[in-house]
């Protein structure tokens, strides 16, 4: 805008006349500058780098587990948007919230630009010289540090960096490679890999007719959502599927369902069994059941299932009726089966539904077999966490490595994470932005992010064939001091297998060599150099592997689940949910202004916490919307703003994690709470893994309250208008539809 | 524009609107109208679109304080309402609603800005020129969707702290105090588009250019095209679910899903919504 | 006090001249230029390098789309980038130690873009789009390139560096986009004229 001296309001206030005086001025010379602005021509650009005209580059995001295919938009050689690749058969040319975000994370004004180091009770500037030097001092050759007192954490890693770490904790003779997740797949992977042989089935939600899911938020924060959406997409067009959605507290998939039904937490797996004992009554499904599992199951009637779960007997008899029906269909479960004592069992008796349907092999089956498993995402798990803890306690290590995880912020407080890192002579963070974990370390290493650096992505869920999405820089490095993780990787093996790794001066040298040996996989004719640029250019290298064949192993054993009423406890009389945000996940971006102000597609609640409260229990305990609630578990407090939802079980509260930051970042800071920290020590029997839904709290009012910053109105309903109208299913004929 | 040639074509430039034959093919200024499909059955309520047009369209992050009064600047919302017949739950779900500018044909706000700064494209989008805009907020009074949006702050000052500025769009104005503002379809893109096409003495294709929201919409629920091209999806849709661009209530049967919202008003909006359908034996 | 020098200029001559932007060096009152813009002239500006454009435009006969590559395929017209005037200058031996040809080289040598000051600097909210003027007028109509480009930037094949010598003012534009043309949707006689703001306005 002009930023002449006078603006529109005094213009008006002296001419005391409308609009109309505008049209009668001759539209003046008074804006264009001669020689203010300067302008920079490029010196040795690409020939397709036209100023004023934008050029694409494709690459990979990286903002949650999905990797799915992306190309940047980049004007000037500043990237400006992210878009979805077509090529990818992840993303398919389309892109979600968070990825769009990944723009924001590269213009973080709290970005980290150069390494800090500790000196005192603060973090201080220094040079890279100073950093790696004292990393050599550590950590290096001359340290006499034995691999048994060096740890490296990271979070969920795939591709060639992942081998890069690997190969330096091999150099070290270090086995402790600790892949941490807060939020983790690792019981969904437990029970699949004992039913089906595989960490994660294949599953073709577009194929089936009805998905009955159980807590499965695939829409949003499950293993692909961008791929599920559009999966969802075919689901949903003629002939029309029907999803049913049962969990303790509605999910933006729960919100999508024909039908949502609540269930105290931790109870669906006897729920599944109920179903399964009303469709074993049909003598199709009995006949391709064990014995010993149609007498387990036999256990599980209507009224016996409802009085644990709540769910009405009759309902149960309609599901069944339902998948008898409409086939061939597709259970799925999600976090907020799995996170209770009996996790696995809970996932293993939802996917009896899918053996008893006989939908394995239908909508149920095996990814591809990838050809490269070095490359296979290494997903984390509460075990390697506890590993590293138990031994930070002890005094075991010397120097810790964290990339990928923020701990502190992360990990419940029974654990005491924080205190047990600083028992630890030696700790180095590389991160984009201070975090709560970074804060605490000797050593703060800033790296590049995602879209200024190279590197390569294996999903863990790959929807066709086995797709390595390949990472490009879609601009310069912003700030000059900050380096590749890769090429930091490089260095620190070198430093004790200088000679193996000598041909590579950097991380982008040896991703090249790596990446062009696949080459002969794909059957690329043409020579290394022209498969390198199209691999780059187009994003993607798309394997063709077999597909891996799943098992369908179920016994009884898997199905141990309690056929009585569990008596809650009187003083923690609440269920904890603490749910995942879609843009939030672990709360690793919640320094982004875009997320922060983007609502809850439930709540639209922004920039804070709440706690969901069914209406009818608020109202029996006097709660309003806004009043501030203490929260309380076994292992801590915290206060959080009540929001009057629906969508929830009346026993039931849901906080939603990923806020509550003490660090990272202007946006973040101080915004909401954290309720990873009250999580009380209750694990899943077969794993070991952190029931994130195991914990029970007390509410208390306090007597504060606040108003809830939300984008809904004073009303939640359409007051009669025709905004959004529901048409019954048997009515539209969807398959008339272009 | 001098008052004289407003006055000698008066009669010109304030026809009534919408006249079937405006936006025809053969006429050589109108072979474009930008129209959209929204299925509100495979909308997730992501909210990807939303945040795609942020960083489309210069959109300031306004923080906690401003929210709350309302002073929010998303062109485009998802608007969530649960079921008026709810029991103690919402056993059918949420009811999810992209609302952004209809870009009405009859446009209730055009016809009320004291100094004419939002007007009508000759393809079809209702235009806002920040230029001319003096903030009396008389449009966003008259918009019965409420997708105006209004600067009530110097947002280029407090919105972008550095390096964010960088991610800025270069395509599209950063709007200071005192402006209306909205969702364009992103005209930026059309524009572009549009010269593209004509170097190559074509028209634009289907499917060529989509606003930032279609493009990251990971369901693919919004459509949008040209819909004087009878062969674009978008004209297919409306034609499909028996929606007519320049009527104000739609004869058609029960089963079809297609609507525009609060069409009784008569605004004639350019945005078809396809009813959500839930199966009632679930 | 602005407010009352403002009130008197606008009610002598009902115009929303404001402080801030350079004086017209001739010509009649502010506002009062000719459409041709004959009475608008720019400051002059010194760039880094006092770029000879008659050298290159003129005695060479070098096309303006040489350089300016932009101008047939997108919205602006586009500084040249440095390799552009390497290419041919690496191999002129003659002209290789002229000042200012030095230092051309020296920002080369070490791999910097010149700064160039902007000269025909429209406002940010402006989209001006040089791809449909210059393929209208050049491509379709084939007018000679000086006389295309030269509408509006004048006569730059006779000066040195560039200096603004058109209004390039919004009512300037306009006079063009006014004439009795046949219809168009750019043309303000014959389009739904007020409407049209978002082809140039962002």
């Amino acid at each position: 805008m002009s930023d002449s001296g006078i603006n529109r309001r005094d213009f008006l206030k002296v001419l005391g006349l409308g609009g109309s005086s505008l049209a009668l001025t001759g539209c003046g010379n008074t804006d264009i500058r001669s020689g203010d602005e300067i302008i920079m021509p490029n010196v040795q650009p690409e020939d397709f780098v036209v100023p004023g005209l934008s050029v694409f580059y494709a690459s990979t995001c990286t903002q949650c587990g999905s990797a799915c295919g992306v190309m940047g938009r980049v004007r000037e050689g500043r990237v400006l948007k992210m878009e979805g690749n077509p090529e990818s058969k992840i993303s398919g040319g389309k892109i979600c919230g968070l990825g769009q975000a990944a723009v924001q994370v590269q213009y973080n004004p709290d970005r980290l630009t150069q390494p800090m180091m500790r000196v005192g009770d603060s973090l201080q500037p220094v040079s890279w010289d100073k950093a790696m030097a004292l990393l050599e001092e550590k950590t290096g050759p001359k340290s006499g540090i034995n691999g048994n007192e060096f740890a490296f954490m990271t979070g969920a890693m795939s591709g060639h960096l992942k081998v890069l770490v690997q190969n330096y904790l091999d150099s070290l003779g270090s086995r402790n490679h600790f892949v941490y997740e807060a939020l983790s797949p690792a019981v969904s992977f437990a029970a699949n890999k004992q039913i089906y042989g595989v960490d994660m089935p294949r599953l073709h939600f577009d194929k089936a007719k009805l998905i009955l899911s159980f807590g499965s938020d695939f829409l949003g924060t499950g293993a692909s959502p961008v791929h599920f959406a559009k999966e969802y997409a075919k689901f949903r067009k003629a002939p029309r599927g029907t999803l049913i959605q049962i969990e303790p507290k509605m999910t933006m998939t729960g919100a999508n369902a024909d039908r949502w039904i609540p269930i105290i937490p931790g109870t669906e797996g006897v729920l599944a069994l109920g179903v399964a004992n009303q469709l074993l009554k049909h003598g199709d499904f009995s006949k391709t059941v064990p014995a010993d599992i149609v007498n387990l199951v036999g256990k599980y009637d209507p009224d016996t299932v409802s009085s644990i779960t709540s769910v009405r007997s009759d309902l149960i008899s309609h599901l069944a009726g339902l998948l008898w029906e409409k086939s061939p269909s597709l259970v799925i479960s999600g976090a907020s089966v799995e996170g209770h004592v009996h996790g696995v069992q809970n996932a293993s008796a939802i996917q009896i539904l899918n053996r008893i349907l006989g939908n394995v092999g239908k909508t149920v089956d095996g990814q591809a077999q990838s050809p490269f498993p070095q490359l296979a995402p290494a997903t984390g798990s509460f075990a390697s966490l506890k590993a590293m803890n138990d031994g930070m306690g002890a005094g075991t290590y010397k120097a810790v490595f964290v990339y990928g995880a923020n701990p502190v912020f992360t990990t419940p407080s029974f654990m005491g994470f924080r205190d047990n890192l600083r028992k630890v002579p030696f700790k180095v963070a590389f991160v984009n932005a201070i975090d709560e974990t970074a804060e605490e370390c000797d050593l703060v290493l800033p790296i590049y992010t995602a879209v200024e650096d190279f590197g390569s992505h294996v999903a863990w869920y790959q929807p066709e064939g086995v797709e390595i999405t390949m990472q490009q820089p879609l601009m310069d490095k912003l700030y000059s001091d900050t380096r590749s993780m890769g090429d930091i990787m490089l260095d620190l093996v070198k430093q004790r297998r200088a000679d193996e790794y000598k041909a590579w001066p950097n991380f982008f040298s040896y991703l090249k060599t790596a990446v062009t040996n696949i080459k002969p996989a794909v059957k690329y004719t043409d020579t290394d150099e022209h498969f390198w640029y199209d691999t780059l250019s187009h994003g993607v290298i798309h394997v063709d592997a077999p597909q891996q064949q799943i098992a369908e192993n179920f016994s009884t054993d898997m199905l141990d689940l309690p056929t009585t009423v569990t008596s809650p406890d009187p003083k923690f009389p609440f269920y904890l949910i603490p749910s995942e945000r879609h843009y939030f996940r672990d709360g690793r971006h919640a320094n982004c202004g875009w997320l922060q102000e983007s609502p809850d597609p439930l709540t639209t609640v922004v920039w804070d916490s709440w706690a969901e409260i069914h209406p009818k229990t608020a109202a029996s305990m006097g709660i309003h919307e806004g009043d501030y609630l203490e929260v309380s578990s076994q292992n801590g407090t915290i206060k959080v703003k009540a929001y009057l939802f629906p969508g929830i079980h009346p026993d039931a509260i849901s906080i939603p994690l990923g806020q509550g930051h003490e660090s990272l970042g202007r946006f973040a800071k101080g915004v909401g709470v954290n309720p990873f920290k009250i999580l009380n020590p209750v694990f899943e029997k077969n794993t070991g893994e952190l029931a994130m839904f195991g914990t029970r709290v007390s509410v208390k009012r306090t007597g504060q309250s606040e108003i809830v910053v939300k984008d809904e109105g004073p009303v939640s309903t359409q007051m009669g208008r025709k905004l959004v109208v529901t048409l019954p299913a048997d009515v539209a004929q969807l398959s008339k539809e272009i | 524009m001098s008052i004289t040639n407003l006055l000698n074509n008066w009669s010109f430039y304030r026809q009534k609107r919408p006249y079937r034959g405006q936006y025809d093919l053969n006429r050589q200024y109108s072979e474009y109208k930008w129209a959209m499909a929204l299925d509100l059955d495979i909308c997730t309520g992501c909210n990807a679109c939303t945040t795609a047009c942020y960083a489309e369209n210069n959109l300031p992050v306004v923080g906690k304080e401003r929210f709350k009064h309302g002073h929010v600047m998303h062109w485009i919302r998802i608007e969530r309402y649960w079921d008026e017949n709810m029991g103690e739950f919402p056993e059918q779900g949420a009811s999810f609603l992209p609302m952004m500018c209809q870009q009405c044909e009859e446009a209730p706000c055009e016809t009320v800005c004291p100094v004419g700064a939002t007007s009508h494209t000759n393809d079809g989008l209702n235009s806002q020129n920040y230029h001319r805009c003096v903030g009396s907020r008389y449009c966003s009074v008259n918009c019965p969707y409420k997708v105006r949006y209004f600067n009530y702050w110097n947002y280029p000052s407090t919105a972008w702290p550095a390096p964010l500025p960088d991610q800025l769009n270069p395509d599209v104005t950063v709007r200071t105090k005192g402006i209306m503002e909205k969702c364009t379809f992103c005209v930026q893109r059309l524009n572009e588009a549009k010269s593209r096409a004509r170097t190559e003495y074509r028209l634009v294709r289907d499917g060529e250019v989509v606003p930032a929201c279609v493009q990251a919409c990971p369901t693919s629920a919004i459509t949008f095209g040209n819909i004087v091209d009878p062969k674009s999806k978008v004209a297919m849709m409306w034609k499909n679910q028996q929606v007519d661009l320049y009527k104000d209530m739609q004869e058609k049967d029960n089963s079809v899903r297609g609507y525009r919202i609060l069409e009784d008003l008569r605004p004639f909006p350019s945005v078809m919504y396809l009813e959500r359908v839930r199966d009632m034996e679930a | 006090m602005i407010h009352r020098l403002l009130a008197t200029l606008c009610f002598a001559f009902l115009f929303g001249a404001a402080a801030g932007a350079e004086p017209f060096v001739q010509g009649g009152p502010i506002g009062s230029q000719t459409p041709d813009g004959y009475n608008a002239l720019g400051p002059v500006v010194k760039q880094p390098i006092e770029f000879p454009h008659y050298r290159h435009a003129r005695d060479m006969g070098i096309n303006c789309m040489y350089c300016h590559t932009g101008a047939r395929r997108g919205y602006v017209s586009v500084i040249p980038r440095i390799d552009k005037c390497i290419g041919c200058h690496q191999n002129i031996e003659s002209v290789r130690n002229k000042p200012r040809i030095k230092k051309l080289f020296e920002y080369w040598d070490k791999k910097q873009p010149i700064p160039w000051k902007k000269v025909n600097d429209l406002p940010d909210y402006v989209r001006f789009n040089h791809e449909r003027h210059i393929q209208r007028f050049y491509f379709r109509q084939n007018r000679p390139v000086r006389e295309v480009c030269g509408y509006c930037h004048g006569d730059v094949a006779n000066m040195t560096v560039d200096r603004r010598v058109k209004a390039l003012s919004m009512g300037w534009c306009i006079s063009c986009h006014q004439k009795d043309h046949k219809e168009s949707d750019t043309n303000m006689k014959t389009s739904h004229g007020p409407g049209e703001c978002w082809q140039c306005h962002k």
